[in-house]
């Protein structure tokens, strides 16, 4: 709960977090994969604009929103330092013995920054405003058709499920063991890279440990509360898709439509 | 050492949703040679005030002395040796192969030589009386020897201050009464210890001073008989029956022993 990160969900209530996760997946796909049909800036700004449009609409307040977009930003800088040195287009703007910047190269890495970017936002506003659970309720009814192949949805999405809600258990206890080791005198930022990692062993340990039996209890309480696995199985919240979710939809197909023909 | 708190005020995960005050200014302090008993309900800050006593929180605000001292200005690894704290179920964080291994860990964090660590050692495993386990995996162990081998690996630092926090959940009631014999052994040994516990009747037996916090804040502290007596419904059976027993029996003492309430029943007429 001490560090927030790409991907966590955001509790508030708004439109965007009442839309149906189905229709929020299936928007993000297509909003993913249009962005790159968009071949001109002034389409990804469109776009753009659309998007911080939507992160209003979700309530999350716009700081809360740019930090989640931190851990990516190293790598758009980099995109923009290669652009930059390496494009040979345009006119050149600066010249500084081998360097030379050029308008292309300028106008590409904004480009591709942008298109970072805005990927990352997309992905970052449907799991901000999509509660975990929802999410893989989501991506089960998505993955269902394909229970005809054999493909087993429920099991992929009870994993998913599983998994999301361990990581903040497992994290408190990673706390826990490492706050108990430092009562014993352990240090974990000292020394090389080495010692780091060996001064790690006595919370790995323990946490491993408690991993296995957790997983053990999980499989007892769940078969002694008859879980028995996708077959005839009902759900608590029903997800149900609304005109407005067909609107959502819509309106992103569209937004997509124009970024691309601008 | 005596170690004091002023003024505590912990917020976890600020500027979030998720943010909660866990403590609301707690002041507080811990006398050299003194059992001090922490109560309080599920959430009131226990477990958030004895990790501001090693500074593994640290306050958002107050100060947190040792003899005097800021602890802050303190190497923090000579703090956490003379501050043990053993968490709640600690036994979740053993990790070497043997119990002996494990309990050395501390010792070995501390630079001292082999000899000295295997003394420490020794005498940890005999105070918690587990040195027949010393050669065992902690992972075969059974409940209550686990909870016993985490203990020593805390002792085995020779800490000035105890911290135990909920020791004795979930152990049977001989291993819960042999702990108990283990805190009053390290007081008559000088070393100060911090009981946190849910169970009022062991505080009230041990304690020589009962902190109660409620929703991050101290409610009563004070010896048992003074924080207990207030609250009748509450209290311990122990300290119930010595308040009734007080006013013809004045010489029950405080804090309340079990063996000297039984003993004053005993003398009443027709008992």
């Amino acid at each position: 709960m001490t560090t927030r990160s790409l991907g966590q969900f955001y509790p508030v209530s708004s439109p965007v977090h009442a839309l149906d996760p189905r229709a929020k997946i299936l928007a993000t796909a297509v909003f993913v994969a249009g962005l790159f049909l968009i071949g001109s800036t002034a389409g990804l700004l469109f776009v753009a604009a659309a998007l911080v449009a939507l992160v209003a609409l979700s309530r999350i307040p716009a700081g809360t929103f740019l930090r989640l977009l931190r851990p990516v930003l190293f790598i758009v800088a980099l995109t923009i330092l290669f652009q930059v040195l390496f494009s040979r287009e345009g006119v050149t703007l600066l010249e500084w013995g081998f360097f030379e910047v050029r308008s292309g190269g300028l106008r590409q890495g904004f480009f591709l920054a942008l298109r970072i970017l805005l990927l990352v936002s997309s992905a970052g506003l449907l799991t901000a405003t999509t509660a975990p659970v929802a999410l893989a309720d989501g991506i089960e009814d998505l993955l269902s058709p394909m229970k005809r192949v054999r493909f087993p949805a429920h099991e992929v999405a009870m994993m998913m499920t599983i998994a999301l809600r361990f990581i903040p258990t497992l994290g408190e206890e990673a706390e826990k063991v490492k706050g108990a080791q430092a009562a014993r005198g352990a240090d974990f930022s000292e020394g090389g890279p080495l010692r780091r990692a060996r001064s790690l062993v006595p919370v790995l340990v323990p946490l491993t440990v408690g991993a296995f039996r957790r997983a053990d209890d999980l499989a007892e309480a769940m078969e002694s509360r008859g879980y028995r696995g996708g077959e005839g199985r009902t759900r608590y919240r029903e997800l149900r898709f609304r005109k407005r979710d067909a609107l959502a939809l819509g309106v992103t197909l569209l937004v997509l439509l124009v970024g691309i023909l601008l | 050492m005596r170690l004091e708190l002023k003024d505590v005020r912990h917020v976890y995960a600020p500027g979030t949703p998720f943010e909660v005050e866990a403590l609301r200014g707690v002041s507080l302090a811990i006398e050299p040679g003194e059992v001090l008993g922490i109560v309080g309900g599920t959430g009131s800050g226990k477990s958030t005030l004895v990790q501001h006593m090693n500074l593994l929180l640290v306050p958002t605000s107050g100060e947190v002395l040792a003899d005097g001292v800021d602890a802050r200005s303190l190497e923090k690894r000579e703090l956490r040796r003379k501050v043990g704290l053993v968490f709640q179920f600690p036994e979740s964080a053993l990790f070497a192969p043997t119990v002996e291994e494990d309990v050395a860990f501390a010792p070995r964090q501390l630079a001292l030589g082999e000899e000295e660590v295997r003394e420490r050692v020794r005498e940890s495993l005999r105070a918690l009386r587990i040195w027949d386990l010393a050669a065992r995996s902690p992972f075969a162990l059974s409940g209550g020897e686990k909870r016993r081998a985490a203990i020593a690996g805390v002792l085995a630092m020779r800490p000035e201050v105890l911290i135990l926090d909920e020791p004795t959940a979930g152990l049977d009631p001989a291993a819960r009464e042999e702990l108990l014999a283990l805190i009053v052994n390290l007081r008559q040994a000088g070393i100060s210890v911090v009981l946190v516990s849910h169970d009022l009747d062991e505080v009230a037996e041990v304690a020589d001073r009962v902190c109660a916090l409620h929703e991050g804040g101290v409610r009563a502290l004070g010896t048992p008989a003074e924080v207990f007596y207030g609250e009748p419904a509450q209290a311990p059976a122990t300290v119930r029956v010595a308040s009734l027993l007080k006013e013809s029996k004045p010489e029950i003492g405080d804090p309340v022993r079990f063996e000297e309430t039984l003993a004053a029943l005993k003398a009443l007429p027709g008992v």
